[in-house]
């Protein structure tokens, strides 16, 4: 007896949802959608919005080689594999990025399930965390060059202003990519909690 | 406008209900709601050149609307409002008998997580579980199941 009420109470319950439904849906039927004539120009823009992203930084990967070449070398004197090693270090960085940007935007993803969508989240995240294992010891290794071809110039380590420059740099540099990195990797957390949530159904 | 584009317009014209239903649904005010439904379109629009026409039309606009929904990244930059795309009504300010029952609605909904969300509005739009499962991902069985806990969950509510 109580069980029937139940039931019927929930009934009740979604019954009212549904109607509510049926309600939004009668209000939404009755709307024309504004700047309708905008819309041919508007998917154009946005559209190249979010391509824009990746040409940047596909642009900054190359951009450092030049700019590599006459900062390091032709202003500072650095070696010329200094050189080449950090146009090796941006050009991959900013490779495996757009690799992994790319797994999660592109065009089919949207129109795969929420599950699988997930899952190709997940595959991101670890990619993103799995990078700080090459990404921190690059840098380190990097930055113990860039103080040694420093050195070498300056001659001494009380006047290597360059290398002092480089330091503070390199922990403005660290702060912003691991405030980045640490970002990324809640954001796909959040995901990957909820398909965990289902999965532990099936 | 290319015969694509004018199929696009067309489209989004008989299904613009459903995409803004979605994105009313997971937003928490107006401007979200118009985000969300300019980001939605540009999705559907991205897709729509390769769409095969294997699954319903409905199927796909509900997939594109849900995994946009649910994977935005709500702190973005806001559009532009000179080439926004949306529907003039604010369903969080219009105070009609009828916008407070879908205020009701929302309020109910929102307490709920994206997935569960995402699983009762369509059982809302009164698609099949198989449909369901085939836009989410589970199985059938695993949409009742969900589905089943969902209704517990919507009862407690109204207890609370």
């Amino acid at each position: 007896m109580n069980n029937d009420f139940q039931n019927t109470q929930n009934d009740l319950e979604l019954e009212s949802m549904r109607q509510q439904m049926t309600t939004l849906k009668n209000k939404l039927n009755q709307q024309e959608i504004v700047n309708d004539h905008l819309m041919r120009h508007s998917m154009k823009k946005t559209v190249s919005d979010i391509n824009r992203t990746y040409i940047w930084l596909i642009v900054i990967g190359l951009l450092m080689v030049p700019y590599g070449y006459w900062a390091f070398v032709k202003l500072t004197g650095f070696s010329m594999a200094f050189w080449i090693g950090t146009s090796i270090l941006m050009l991959v960085c900013a490779g495996a990025t757009y690799y992994n940007k790319t797994r999660v935007k592109d065009a089919n993803l949207m129109t795969n399930n929420l599950v699988d969508v997930s899952r190709r989240m997940a595959r991101a995240k670890k990619f993103d965390a799995d990078w700080l294992f090459f990404g921190i010891p690059a840098i380190i290794l990097w930055l113990g060059w860039f103080a040694y071809e420093s050195y070498l110039i300056a001659g001494n380590i009380e006047q290597n202003w360059l290398m002092y420059g480089g330091i503070i740099g390199g922990i403005i540099g660290a702060i912003c990519g691991f405030s980045i990195h640490f970002k990324t990797q809640r954001q796909y957390q959040d995901i990957i909690d909820q398909i965990e949530d289902l999965t532990a159904e099936n | 406008m290319t015969n694509l584009e004018r199929q696009f317009a067309q489209t989004v014209a008989e299904h613009k209900s459903t995409i803004y239903t979605v994105c009313y649904m997971f937003s928490q005010d107006a401007d979200e709601v118009n985000d969300l439904f300019q980001e939605v379109l540009v999705n559907l629009w991205k897709g729509f050149e390769n769409f095969e026409h294997r699954s319903d039309i409905k199927t796909w606009i509900y997939r594109v609307a849900l995994n946009t929904c649910i994977s935005i990244d709500r702190k973005k930059k806001r559009r532009s409002a000179e080439t926004r795309l949306t529907m003039d009504i604010n369903l969080f300010e219009d105070r009609d008998e009828d916008t407070k029952q879908v205020g009701m609605l929302h309020k109910r909904i929102s307490k709920l997580q994206p997935f569960d969300r995402a699983i009762v509005l369509l059982w809302l739009e009164n698609l099949s579980y198989e449909e369901i499962g085939q836009i989410v991902g589970i199985t059938a069985k695993n949409v009742s199941v969900r589905l089943f806990r969902i209704r517990e969950q919507l009862k407690q509510m109204s207890h609370d």
